[in-house]
Formats: structure tokens, C-alpha cells, sequence
């Protein structure tokens, strides 16, 4: 699984150093093992437990009343939220 | 035993000028030790309620004991906050919880949350602190949150009630999302007679929610309790007896016993982490670094970079969900685990709906009882993920089931959980009120009793 | 040659799609909220308008229109989406399978049509960005098209009757389209992302097209990747990896149910290019002409419904052409038949005379030609006619017969209109 893994924490930005991946990747893999008790249940065709309600919003406008309180919590630049390179 | 609410009795006891400051200072210096809150709010003049620290409460830092939400100010409040702070209540302060709800000790916790009965042992997680702040405070009420059983187990190590109502009853706006199919909010309180009145005030549609119901609650009590032979398998010998006692007890006051038997355990056990863990990847995904709490400002850096960087705060059990939900979802082995694991929800909720319909399911919350904090952090993930046996299929199935002490041992209480069909949660508040008629709650603190 | 499309159309609600958030908003980062900033514990709220415009498109594109629809979550990493994710479709769709009739009676499939959030608006600069959130969570319809266009033509006459159905739909694009371009040449498929508007989309087929000729051509192979397109050079560029599906991860939205839709009251489609076609026919017209007047003007169409009975369809055309110079297309329809009127009867109308109909004034044919004659006279006037005029007056006699023969007129006006155009 040694490049799996690699490409596994690309895909979820999450970095490990060296002690770490190993660790992780061997309790992974147990964990993964211990899932794989789903292959011996055999489907049976159920209800599926959809929620009921169906609720759809009315297209009208209604400004959020603490813009100011939002926008606190990140680093503004004239009115632009900063943000990393692309 | 008082027939009034704590609510009620609130209201009545003479308060002297200094009350509500001799409570903070008091609350204060205990919450050093046991980490129950992770800010206490300094201006309460009524009765207190406190939130988990996933629950937004405006202007006030929520989260969700992760650093990587550190300094975090929501501009809004979640409705269940909303609601209260409305009608009257005082918001307490932000109780201490595993990161975003991981773990089910309290030890993945900012500040490890100790138990108030002994300080070595655990709280129990993942609402760690409203446990405990339940458990030592006389009047206060905690709002709390389960996934997985995040509200029976700390209840149940802390000697309180602690209520789980059905999915979607109670309005997730403002929940910082751990398993969006799975949350729930609710409450805990030191009587069930304090449940039902904040119940609802909280519960009820909400626009900001799309998947909350208007469905009416129900009180149906068929007078049987049923044991599920498999998971009282899984169970300490010691605990096992103790809860037989019990269950003698409940048998002379009319309800008849029965046995019944469910496949699926482990399945469930691992549909449950599945379907969470997949949820969760995503929830926490928008966690980059630069909207809010912790923030890193080497803009510079690229974007991947910057991501990866500002992640590497996230604590070990949360990479450890990322990483496993990421992967259950990825495209190849997708069906094999993600898609077969909500197959095997729907094949459980059917089985229980089935055993429900003939009364109230009864189990201990826990297989084994509170663990010292030393050892609860030796065990490894997959032993901690399988000590939610009991509390999985409720919580997996969106069944409402209350968690109440029944027993003490060793100083360490007991709690036993009652599972009822979706929407009779009345029943179920009402079941642990009429056991509590003759039933002695143990308090080692009632911080804010008036003598 | 494939030509494929993926058509993203912004949806002209009032608010977005999964908030109250406003949809027209000018300085950045005002209508914004916890939700389409992706701020934690917000969760998306369903507009209804949006999904009557994304089944109304399913609609007029001829899909079939699934009973229940939902939503999924579509994970990756970019500073522009707030979540880190995009809840978007895939399991239950809008619609499938559908077409649009364009270039010469043949039909481009339509794979699929799905509804779908915008992302934030994103300034790149050197060591950062900076993001606008009024664009979060715009409700978009993403169109997918079969691979069946085969030209540069076949690609504008796509684009024309997609934008005309839209049009009439009420979704009036000016240039807002954003399409990734996918053409295959020879085996490998190639995908231009983000393309902004249609004259760019045209010129990047174009110069695509050209690029993998000249490559096959030369014996080259065409690589299978992700391109650009570079408005300023008018040119297609390699860029960084595709992710693939199996990083998006997707899984059903857990925040929202299932949706019903078969109650949803569609927006009735109208196909300016058939009627075109059917009164060019009926009428024996240019197609083209009517075409060019309708199928981005609905006024016009109805200008044309109301009157066709009544009046011949060469004055209606004339008429149409007149007040599309003179007034952008607007004009009440009383307004119009009685300028349809001064047409069949042979009138000359300008700027003023049309000011005249639209106040209701009484005006004689009579009046009208005056601006006529005085055009024809200047004609026949030339110069040395002008010179010698002093010296021989009579001289102008041949100008006053051919008015007055053409027009009805008395010489004595014409005389008088003569003399006046000559002393200018």
C-alpha cells in the first residue's frame, strides 16, 4: 500500500512524517481488515431509509445580518478575502 | 423526590446578590482540574444551560476542541442555541469534547476531560465536558451532541442523564458537522424531568436545516423491555450482573423481560465507522487554513502546500478519520465499502424497527466500565471503535434512546440506555422518570445548591 | 472529429442557489453568508426557482426528466471553493439523454443536465489571491453535450440555437457561458477547461482543430490532456493534471433529501429557429432574415404573431427592421400596426416620422414623401445643374416633371423644394 498511501494523504492534504506514516498506515490497515467483515453480509433488499420532508426554498432575497462578524474571522484585503497562490 | 424540574426549583430557591458569581468562581476553580468547559461565559443572571464546543454560539470562539478552529468567532448562533437564549436561559460557557466528536473517552480533547467521581478515569466522549458540567453543577442543563454515542457513554461515566433524540428532530444549523446523516443534538440533565420542557423549546422544523422533521413526538409504552443477546455478550461480567439487577428491578414494577437475537454486529460496527469517517473526510475538507480559525499567512506558498501545512494541526485521530473516509469513497473500492455500508444501515434500522415495534430495547451503554485515562490511552483505535457496540445501532439507525445511571461501582456509576422507534421519544423520557421515583442519584458536586 | 460540451449557464434567480444570499451583487464579498462561504455548521437550503429553470432547460432540450433528483459532493482542494467541496449531480440528474436541432436538420445529444453551485470569484496575483464570495454558490446549470459536433460550423450553429432556447427560457447569457471544450481529432481526447463566453469558445475550437491537424499531419501523436485557453495570444496551452474521479470521492449530500420534481410547472420552450424556418416557408421569406429578428427577440416575435393575419409578411419584416434601428426593437403594438400601414402604403420613414406614429399623430402619405422627394431631387440635382441654374431656371423643369409623375405633388412644391436644396 506504500504508494497508495502516499497518494492517499496527497488527496487529503494531510502530512505525516516518517514515524507517523508508519504507525498510521499499519492501524489503517487493520482498521480496513476489520471493515472488510462487510463482504460476508449478504444484501437484502429493504425500505431505504430516506428522510421524508422535501423542503425547497422560496427564491427571495435576505441578506445575512452579520457580514461584518463573518468576514472577521479571515485576513480581508479591500473588501477581497486573502488567500493562498494558485 | 421532587415532582418540579430543575427549571422550576430554579425559580423558586431564594438567589442571594452574590449567587450567580460565587457559582462562576466555584465552577472555575473545579473546571481546572476536570476540563469540563473551555471558556466559562461571565455574565449569567438565570438558569444556565451550557453548549458543546461544536455548537456555534455567536461571537463566542467555538471549536470543536480542534486547533484547527482555534480562534474561531461564529457570527451567528445554531438554532438550539437560539432557541434557548430566547426564551430566557443563560448561556453557561463552551463544553470540552473529543476533536470534532472523534473518540468516545474524552481523551482526544484540547484539555483531557476528567471523570468527577474519580480524576483518573475518563468523562467519556464525545461530549465529554456536558457530562461532567451536568454532573457537578445542580442547576444547569448541557446541550449535547451524539454520532455515534456521544451522549449515552459520557452520561452513563458521569452518573446523568443523557438524552439522544431521533434524527432530525433537532435543527443541526449551526453543528460543526462531524457525520451530517448520523448527528444529533441533545440534552443532558441530572432528571429526566429536566429533558422533556428543554426538548420542546429546541426541537422543531427549521429552514436553515433541510433535513429537519415536523413529525409529532409520541409517548408509547408497550411495557416490554428487550435485550439484544449478542451485544449483552460483548459485556464485562461485573457489569453484566449488576444490569440483570437491575432488570429484576424494572421486571417486579410490571415491564416484562424478553431476549431477542440480531446479526449484523460487527457489520454495523463497521457500516457505522464507514458511512461517519466518509462524511467526515468531506466535512473537514474545507478546514485550508485562511477563512477561519487557525490561519497561516505564507499566501506565497501555493495552494497544496498552504493546505497541507495548515492541516498538520488537525489532531492524530482526525487524520486518522480523513484519511479512512477519503479512501472508503474513493472510486474503486467504493461499492465494497462506502455504498454496501448504507446497505447495511438500511438492513439494520429494518431489524430494529421490527424488535421496537413490541416495546423499548434496554442495554448497558458501555461493554466495560469508565477506564483510567492512562488506559484508555493505550488502547489502540480499532478497540476503542469496537467499545461502541452498544451505542452504534441506535445512533447508526437515527433512534431516539436515553442513557440513566442504574447502578455504582467501585465509586464509578453505571448507565444503562433505553432505545425506542423513531419519534416515541416521549416514551422514553418518561420511562426514566418513572425510574428515578425510586432510584438515588449520586452527586460527588452541586455546585450552585442553595441550602 | 468529436467536438463535445460542457456548458455551464448561470441561472437568473434572485438568490443563490443554496442560500438567500443575493445573485446580483457589486462590491465584493457583500452578499455573502455562513453558507456560501462554507463556514462550519451551515448547510444548503434548496432555491425552488432554480430548480423550475434547471427542468425547464431539461425540458426544452428534450431529456427525460428523472422523477426524483438529488445531489452529491464533489471533493477537491482550490482556494475558490469554500467547502472544499462542490455540491453538485450525478447519481439522479435533472435530465438525460436529450438533443438540440441545429445545423441543417441534424441533432447534437444532449448526455446530460444537471443543477450545481458556482465558486467564489478568484484574482490571481503573484503571492496570492484574493477571493470574492458573491459568486459562491450561484445556482448553474451544467449541460453536457455528446460528442457529435463535427465542425467549427456545426459548433457556432450549436451555440446559436442552445442560446435562442435559453433566451426564451428567460436565461439571457451575454457572454456569461463557461464551457471546457472537449475535441478528438484522431484517439486522444483533449480538453480545454474554462472557457469564458462564445467568441472565445469559437476561437479556441478553431485554433484546437488547427493544432491537432497540424500534429496528426506530421505524423505527431496528439497527447490526452488538459489544456487552456489564452485569450490574449488566441491560443490553447498545456496545463497542470486532471484529477480524476477517483479523487472527487463523491457521495450522495447528506444535507439534502430527494426531490420529487414531476410537480415542478415547466417554463414552456419556444424554438425561435423552427418558427424562423416555418414562416420563411409560409411566407416566402428569407430565413435568415427572421431568424436574425427573432431568435433574441421576443418583442419582435411578438410584434410578428400579432400582425402576420393581417399584414403581409415582407411589410412586417421591413416594419421590424425599421424599429429594431430606430428603437432597439421596442415599440407598442398599435404603435407598429400603424406604422405597417405607411409601409404598404409605399412610405418613406424616418427617426421623426416614427416619433409621430408613437404620439399618435395623424400622418398623410402625403407628408412622408416629401422627405422622399426632397431625397430623389438631390439625387438629380448635380452639380453643374446647380451652376448653371442662375443663368437657366428652366433647367430644373425635367426634375419637377419626374416628381410629379412619381409622386403626388404639385410643381409648385416641387419648385419650391428644388430652389431650396439648391441654395444649400
Amino acid at each position: 500500500m506504500q504508494s497508495d498511501f502516499d497518494k492517499l494523504l496527497k488527496v487529503c492534504r494531510i502530512r505525516l512524517d516518517k514515524e507517523e506514516k508508519e504507525k498510521m498506515e499499519k492501524e489503517l490497515e487493520e482498521i480496513i481488515k476489520y471493515f472488510d467483515v462487510l463482504d460476508s453480509v449478504r444484501i437484502e433488499e429493504v425500505n431505504e431509509q430516506r428522510a421524508k420532508v422535501e423542503r425547497l426554498r422560496k427564491d427571495e432575497v435576505k441578506q445575512f445580518d452579520n457580514i461584518e462578524g463573518l468576514l472577521k474571522n479571515t485576513k480581508t484585503y479591500r473588501f477581497y478575502v486573502v488567500g493562498p497562490k494558485v | 423526590m421532587s415532582s418540579i424540574n430543575s427549571i422550576e426549583e430554579f425559580a423558586s430557591i431564594e438567589k442571594g446578590g452574590d449567587y450567580y458569581q460565587k457559582l462562576l468562581e466555584e465552577l472555575a476553580r473545579l473546571n481546572e482540574r476536570l476540563h469540563a468547559f473551555s471558556n466559562i461565559n461571565s455574565s449569567i443572571n438565570s438558569f444556565p444551560f451550557s453548549a458543546k464546543d461544536n455548537l456555534c454560539v455567536k461571537g463566542v470562539e467555538t471549536t470543536a476542541s480542534s486547533k484547527i478552529l482555534d480562534g474561531y468567532i461564529p457570527p451567528y448562533n445554531a438554532t438550539a442555541v437560539e432557541r434557548l437564549l430566547n426564551n430566557g436561559f443563560s448561556f453557561l460557557g463552551k463544553t470540552n469534547m473529543d476533536e470534532f466528536g472523534f473518540g468516545s473517552f474524552g481523551i482526544n480533547a484540547q484539555e483531557i476531560v476528567r471523570n468527577p467521581f474519580d480524576e483518573r478515569y475518563v468523562a467519556g466522549g464525545s461530549s465529554s465536558g456536558a457530562a461532567v458540567a451536568t454532573s457537578i453543577l445542580k442547576y444547569h442543563v448541557a446541550i449535547a451532541e451524539s454520532t455515534g454515542g456521544s451522549i449515552a457513554t459520557p452520561a452513563s461515566f458521569c452518573g446523568v442523564v443523557g438524552f439522544t433524540p431521533t434524527y432530525s428532530t433537532i435543527s443541526r444549523y449551526g453543528l460543526i458537522d462531524y457525520s451530517n446523516s448520523m448527528d444529533k443534538i441533545g440534552i443532558m440533565a441530572r432528571t429526566a424531568k429536566d429533558i422533556r420542557p428543554i426538548f420542546d423549546l429546541i426541537r422543531g422544523p427549521d429552514g436553515y436545516d433541510s433535513t429537519t422533521s415536523d413529525l409529532s413526538i409520541t409517548s408509547i409504552n408497550k411495557k416490554k423491555l428487550i435485550v439484544i443477546d449478542q451485544l449483552l455478550d460483548l459485556v464485562d461480567q461485573r457489569i453484566r450482573e449488576l444490569f440483570e439487577k437491575m432488570l429484576d428491578k424494572l421486571n417486579a414494577k410490571g415491564y416484562s423481560i424478553e431476549h431477542r437475537s440480531i446479526d449484523l454486529i460487527d457489520a454495523s460496527i463497521a457500516s457505522y465507522y464507514i458511512i461517519a469517517m466518509a462524511e467526515a473526510s468531506t466535512n473537514l475538507a474545507r478546514y485550508t487554513g485562511f477563512k477561519y480559525g487557525f490561519k497561516i499567512e505564507d499566501f506565497d506558498k501555493g495552494y497544496n502546500e498552504f493546505f497541507t501545512e495548515a492541516r498538520s494541526v488537525f489532531g492524530e485521530e482526525a487524520k486518522r478519520r480523513i484519511l479512512l473516509g477519503t479512501f472508503v469513497r474513493s472510486a474503486n473500492v467504493k461499492d465494497k465499502y462506502y455504498f454496501k455500508a448504507l446497505k447495511v444501515r438500511d438492513m439494520l434500522s429494518s431489524r430494529l424497527e421490527k424488535i421496537l415495534e413490541e416495546g423499548f430495547i434496554i442495554l448497558p451503554v458501555m461493554p466495560i466500565p469508565a477506564p483510567k485515562i492512562e488506559d484508555a490511552k493505550k488502547l489502540t483505535p480499532l478497540q476503542v471503535y469496537k467499545m461502541d457496540a452498544l451505542t452504534i445501532p441506535p445512533n447508526l439507525c437515527g433512534l431516539p434512546h436515553i442513557s440513566f445511571p442504574y447502578a455504582y461501582d467501585n465509586g464509578l456509576p453505571l448507565g444503562a440506555e433505553v432505545i425506542t422507534s423513531k419519534f416515541n421519544d416521549y416514551a422514553i423520557i418518561d420511562f426514566v422518570e418513572e425510574w428515578e421515583e425510586d432510584f438515588e442519584y449520586k452527586f460527588k458536586y452541586k455546585i450552585g445548591e442553595v441550602k | 472529429m468529436k467536438i463535445g460540451l460542457e456548458v455551464h449557464v448561470s441561472l437568473p434567480t434572485k438568490s443563490k442557489l443554496f442560500c438567500s444570499c443575493s445573485t446580483k451583487a457589486s462590491e465584493p464579498n457583500s452578499a455573502v453568508c455562513p453558507i456560501c462561504m462554507g463556514f462550519p455548521g451551515a448547510k444548503p437550503m434548496l432555491n425552488e426557482e432554480a430548480l423550475r429553470f434547471a427542468v425547464s432547460i431539461a425540458n426544452a432540450l428534450h431529456c427525460n426528466i428523472n422523477d426524483r433528483v438529488s445531489f452529491v459532493r464533489k471533493v477537491y482542494f482550490y482556494p475558490d471553493l469554500p467547502k472544499s467541496y462542490q455540491i453538485t449531480q450525478l447519481y439522479e440528474p435533472i435530465g438525460i439523454n436529450g438533443f438540440v436541432e441545429c445545423c441543417d436538420g441534424k441533432r447534437i445529444g444532449i448526455r446530460r443536465i444537471q443543477l450545481e453551485e458556482d465558486a467564489a470569484k478568484i484574482i490571481r496575483g503573484d503571492d496570492y489571491t484574493l477571493l470574492d464570495f458573491n459568486r459562491s454558490g450561484i445556482p448553474l446549470v451544467e449541460i453536457v453535450t455528446e460528442p457529435d459536433i463535427k465542425s467549427e460550423d456545426e459548433l457556432r450553429s450549436f451555440l446559436t440555437e442552445l442560446t435562442s432556447i435559453l433566451y426564451y427560457l428567460g436565461i439571457d447569457i451575454e457572454g456569461e457561458l463557461k464551457t471546457d471544450l472537449n475535441i478528438s481529432l484522431a484517439d486522444a481526447r483533449v480538453e480545454v477547461k474554462n472557457i469564458t463566453g462564445i467568441r472565445n469558445l469559437i476561437d479556441a475550437a478553431r485554433y484546437e482543430i488547427q493544432r491537432q491537424e497540424k500534429l496528426i499531419k506530421s505524423g505527431a501523436k496528439v497527447a490526452q490532456e488538459t489544456r487552456s485557453y489564452i485569450e490574449a495570444k488566441k491560443e490553447t496551452v498545456g496545463t497542470r493534471e486532471k484529477e480524476t474521479e477517483e479523487e472527487y470521492g463523491f457521495i450522495p449530500e447528506p444535507d439534502l433529501t430527494s426531490y420529487d420534481i414531476t410537480h415542478i410547472p415547466k417554463i414552456k420552450p419556444v424554438y425561435a429557429s423552427k418558427i424562423a424556418e416555418e414562416y420563411a416557408k409560409a411566407y416566402n421569406v428569407d430565413k435568415k432574415l427572421i431568424a436574425e429578428f427573432i431568435l433574441f427577440d421576443k418583442h419582435a416575435l411578438e410584434l410578428i404573431d400579432a400582425t402576420k393575419d393581417k399584414y403581409e409578411m415582407k411589410y412586417i419584416l421591413n416594419g421590424i427592421g425599421l424599429i429594431k434601428k430606430y428603437r432597439k426593437g421596442e415599440i407598442k403594438l398599435e404603435a407598429f400596426e400603424k406604422l405597417l400601414e405607411l409601409i404598404k402604403e409605399g412610405g418613406y420613414i424616418d427617426e421623426e416620422t416614427l416619433s409621430k406614429i408613437e404620439k399618435g399623430e395623424q400622418i398623410s402619405t402625403e407628408s412622408l414623401n416629401i422627405e422622399l422627394i426632397k431625397k430623389e431631387v438631390r439625387e438629380l440635382l448635380t452639380p453643374s445643374i446647380k451652376l448653371n441654374y442662375k443663368k437657366n431656371p428652366k433647367i430644373i423643369n425635367f426634375i419637377i416633371g419626374k416628381i410629379t409623375t412619381k409622386y403626388k405633388v404639385s410643381p409648385r412644391e416641387v419648385a419650391e423644394i428644388v430652389k431650396e436644396e439648391i441654395s444649400d
